[in-house]
């Protein structure tokens, strides 16, 4: 395996702001949000599925990029110095998916059953402690609130020591010295301040990992698993927060090969290295997806327990079979076979073409989770409203995205020094 | 392996030279001291009272045991499940942990994978234990025979037996290739029968050119190998309960909760086996502070995997509403085995707390204390999951307790002293430490160097 190498210093290199992208992102906003409001004159609830299912898919890849730079922090990785900034960019949608998430909070029977099933099922009102609306809304806006507020943190920490590598730097326009102004405050010099950030990032880290998979388990637990009230699975949460982290990962390497195509800096180093590496990540989580997936279906199937088999039933038997082994041919079989090999993970076209395919084999997958539980007998299960009221979310994500990369150095200026306790092995 | 040269690499400060380290590891192989010997004597005892121990059941019956309606698991397989899972760390170290690029694994691993290689041996014995009638164990196995009677398939007891017989192969022909040149090193100062020995075991190893690049090809295909292993063992172990619709049993994150606890409870053995390692043999500048950090550090995070699946559990169990399960929780933590539950709750997810602190991490003693209490919580794990689910299920009139006998007491200490047993043995054999990966990691042999050093 190849040693990684760290130019001695890295150029200032913003994402182009771009005219073309905006208008494109911008237009898929408004026809998702045209379609949300048409499609909720039609049906509310098919319009509301819709919505939520974007927002877990949405919310979750843009949690597990955060994810991504927040683990690899933890355990001092260097492979991904140039992708840093392009997992951390993500955190520019967690602002936009908490006030997503406010409507939501307004849903009442005509998406949560148990609310009107609590009167007459003695089994649901033993969990009326937790399944209540009060207690729904705290939580979710409790949980999304604490990890933005982590998220947006740690990113802050990243971000400034780079602003004195910023400053002056080509390509710096007003909008970008406004942001370098507002986040260098309090200045306490280079080399303090790459000192504080890394002592703050490194003990915050963790707190962000543990809120993660307890926060990403309570939106699931709520948005997903309470549609059938009877249904419950200890994996449900693992299995989300995981396909979330390997989302954030597949879409990390979509950006960067998209960082690529703009720029000769971005290009020369993203480098095999990294290419591979993502491959070589995507690929783990594909396997990983799937032995969460299979380890929760096995022990259902097995059990054969009257109250757990609906939940696989209603997904395994028609309508839905064919949908769902939809799911997992894009989530598992294809990936596998793809990625599997060399050549995949360092070709950008072909890395680009499978991370896509995860990408949307997870997102029909959040789909799954919710949908059937609340499908009408001789309704469609998809239709073109779907990837419609998407778009908004779709558009939303990449304009902040965008924003994000455009605004602040796209590629970390500043790296963790080398521990001064552990000395390198090839100075000689 | 060429990997430890990644930046960041862990480097020995207090290692000069290239020579040292031969000289360092294998004077392990020649000289036991007598604190070798004192151990080496209890590990023999133990064996002696294993022995005893199975020996009276064999000869009197499964009866010996406390095994009975309607505990018909009890101390076998919580023991079996313990020594699985210490099995596990093993091969993360050597396999997961290769993939990842951690460089802080070349110091332990070689013992981390003997460790592994001697713990499924010794979860081993255990089914044969169990089925009571040691010599039809073999029924275990489908082969060909006149009657045409076949295991049960769908059975995940049968499932185990592959899992743990494929565990054991892969993870013994890994820790096999990856000791092969150090023995060749071995081999070069030994005399006598000894030489004969190694020059077996070192299949004619030259370190040429051709050599290293085949063995470095080898190693990363059965890293890649094994590392689905890690994963599969103990979730197919996990399923011989989950499969089952027993309360406390049947829940769908057993897999990768079970996995978990084991690499959880391994890296923890493999910090009690390092301490005294280190220690008397005086390793101090091969085995780091450092090293422990990063070990503490695999503790710390795989006990807040553990602890998340102990508090979904409690909670999925309130949240489901069903009579069964939220009395077979309660159970567990009010019951007549609360002390198991609330032993395994403080050692797997209170004591480590204190591991977030680098101070802590930093103390050999605080690590070595912390290790025994997780190994303790880990043993109890199993014991709660095994006994509590059994001694309350559907029908009150079923209900009973179980109380492990001393036979089954017996075995169980016993197990302990036939791992040290076997891994003391490892110790005097083969070099505990790998000095090929070791030297990898060392600055080179430059003339400015070598000059500074004097």
């Amino acid at each position: 395996m190849a040693h990684i190498h760290l130019p001695g210093e890295i150029p200032v290199r913003y994402l182009d702001r771009s005219k073309g992208a905006s208008t494109v992102a911008g237009t898929l906003v408004v026809v998702g949000l045209v379609a949300f409001v048409v499609r909720l004159g039609q049906d509310a609830q098919s319009a509301w599925i819709s919505y939520v299912t974007n927002w877990l898919f949405f919310t979750g890849i843009a949690m597990g990029g955060v994810l991504l730079s927040v683990a690899t922090w933890i355990t001092k990785a260097k492979w991904n110095w140039s992708l840093r900034r392009v997992s951390q960019s993500f955190v520019a949608f967690l602002p936009v998916a908490f006030v997503l998430l406010l409507p939501m909070l307004g849903l009442r029977e005509g998406y949560f059953p148990w609310i009107e099933e609590m009167a007459h099922d003695p089994i649901l009102q033993r969990k009326a402690a937790y399944l209540n609306v009060p207690f729904l809304i705290t939580r979710n806006v409790v949980a999304m609130a604490l990890l933005t507020g982590l998220a947006l943190y740690f990113v802050y920490l990243a971000l400034r020591p780079d602003m004195g590598y910023a400053k002056g730097a080509e390509g710096e326009d007003e909008v970008r010295a406004g942001w370098r102004e507002k986040l260098s405050q309090n200045w306490m010099g280079q080399d303090a301040e790459e000192a504080n950030s890394y002592k703050r990032m490194t003990t915050m880290a963790p707190a962000f990992v543990i809120f993660y998979a307890v926060g990403m388990s309570i939106f699931v637990y709520d948005w997903a698993m309470s549609l059938e009230p009877h249904w419950f699975s200890t994996m449900f949460g693992p299995w989300f927060f995981m396909g979330a982290f390997w989302g954030g990962i597949a879409s990390t390497a979509l950006w960067s090969l998209y960082l690529r195509t703009k720029d000769r800096v971005f290009h020369h180093e993203i480098g095999l290295q990294q290419r591979h590496d993502l491959g070589k990540l995507a690929f783990a989580f594909t396997v990983f997806w799937t032995y969460l997936f299979f380890s929760q279906y096995i022990v259902i199937w097995y059990g054969k327990l009257p109250w757990e088999q609906a939940w696989i039933i209603r997904r395994s038997a028609e309508p839905w079979g064919g949908f769902s082994a939809l799911v997992v041919s894009l989530c598992f079989v294809v990936p596998f076979a793809g990625l599997i090999g060399r050549k995949a993970k360092l070709k950008p076209a072909l890395l680009a073409t499978f991370t896509s395919v995860i990408l949307t084999g997870l997102w029909l997958e959040r789909y799954a989770l919710v949908a059937p539980s609340l499908h009408h007998e001789g309704d469609p299960i998809f239709t073109i409203w779907q990837p419609l009221i998407g778009c908004l979310f779709l558009g939303l994500y990449i304009l902040a995205v965008r924003w994000f990369l455009s605004t602040f150095p796209a590629i970390q200026l500043w790296q963790p020094k080398p521990d001064p306790e552990s000395t390198e092995a090839e100075r000689a | 392996m060429a990997t430890s040269r990644e930046r960041g690499a862990l480097t020995h400060p207090d290692v000069h030279k290239l020579s040292d380290v031969n000289r360092d590891i294998l004077k392990i192989l020649s000289r036991p001291g007598k604190g070798w010997w004192m151990l080496f004597g209890l590990a023999a005892a133990g064996v002696g009272l294993f022995l005893v121990s199975w020996g009276n059941q064999i000869v009197n019956g499964i009866g010996e045991s406390g095994l009975n309606s309607p505990v018909g698991w009890g101390v076998y397989i919580t023991t079996f499940v313990f020594w699985v899972g210490i099995a596990h760390s093993g091969t993360l170290i050597s396999a997961i942990l290769f993939l990842f690029r951690a460089p802080w694994r070349q110091s332990v691993y070689r013992a981390a994978e003997a460790m592994t290689v001697f713990a499924v041996m010794t979860a081993g014995l255990f089914p044969l234990i169990h089925v009571g009638r040691v010599w039809h164990a073999y029924w275990l196995f489908p082969y060909p025979n006149s009657r045409f009677l076949w295991p049960n398939f769908r059975s995940p007891l049968i499932w185990d037996v592959f899992a743990v017989t494929t565990y054991f192969t892969v993870s013994a022909v890994f820790f096999y290739l990856g000791t092969v040149p150090d023995v060749a090193a071995a081999r070069d100062q030994a005399t006598g029968l000894r030489k004969k020995l190694y020059q077996v075991i070192s299949l004619g190893w030259q370190g040429t050119d051709r050599q290293w690049h085949h063995f470095g090809k080898a190693y990363i295909f059965l890293a890649a190998l094994a590392t689905p292993l890690v994963l599969s063992v103990h979730s197919v172990v996990s399923w011989d309960f989950a499969m089952s619709i027993v309360p406390g049993w049947h829940a769908t994150i057993f897999a990768p909760y079970f996995v978990a606890g084991a690499i959880f409870s391994g890296v923890a053995m493999v910090i009690t086996l390092a301490v005294p390692i280190r220690k008397v043999w005086g390793l101090e500048a091969y085995l780091t502070t450092k090293h422990f950090d990063a070990l503490a550090k695999l503790c710390l995070l795989t006990s807040l995997i553990v602890l998340y699946a102990y508090l979904s559990e409690f909670f999925m169990a309130w949240y489901s509403g069903e009579e069964i399960e939220r009395t077979a929780f309660w159970n567990r933590l009010f019951g007549d085995y609360w002390w198991a539950t609330w032993t395994m709750l403080t050692c797997n997810g209170l004591v480590p707390v204190m591991l977030w602190f680098k101070r802590v991490r930093h103390s050999i003693p605080a690590l070595f204390v912390i290790s025994f209490f997780i190994n303790i919580g880990m043993w109890f794990e199993r014991y709660v999951i095994v006994v509590t689910s059994l001694h309350h299920e559907y029908e009150p009139f079923a209900w009973g307790i179980y109380r492990p006998s001393l036979t089954e007491m017996g075995i169980m200490v016993g197990s302990f002293a036939w791992f040290g047993f076997w891994f003391l043995l490892f110790t005097r054999l083969l070099p505990p430490v790998a000095i090929a990966e070791l030297k990898e990691v060392l600055p080179p042999p430059l003339r400015k160097q070598s000059k500074e050093a004097h």
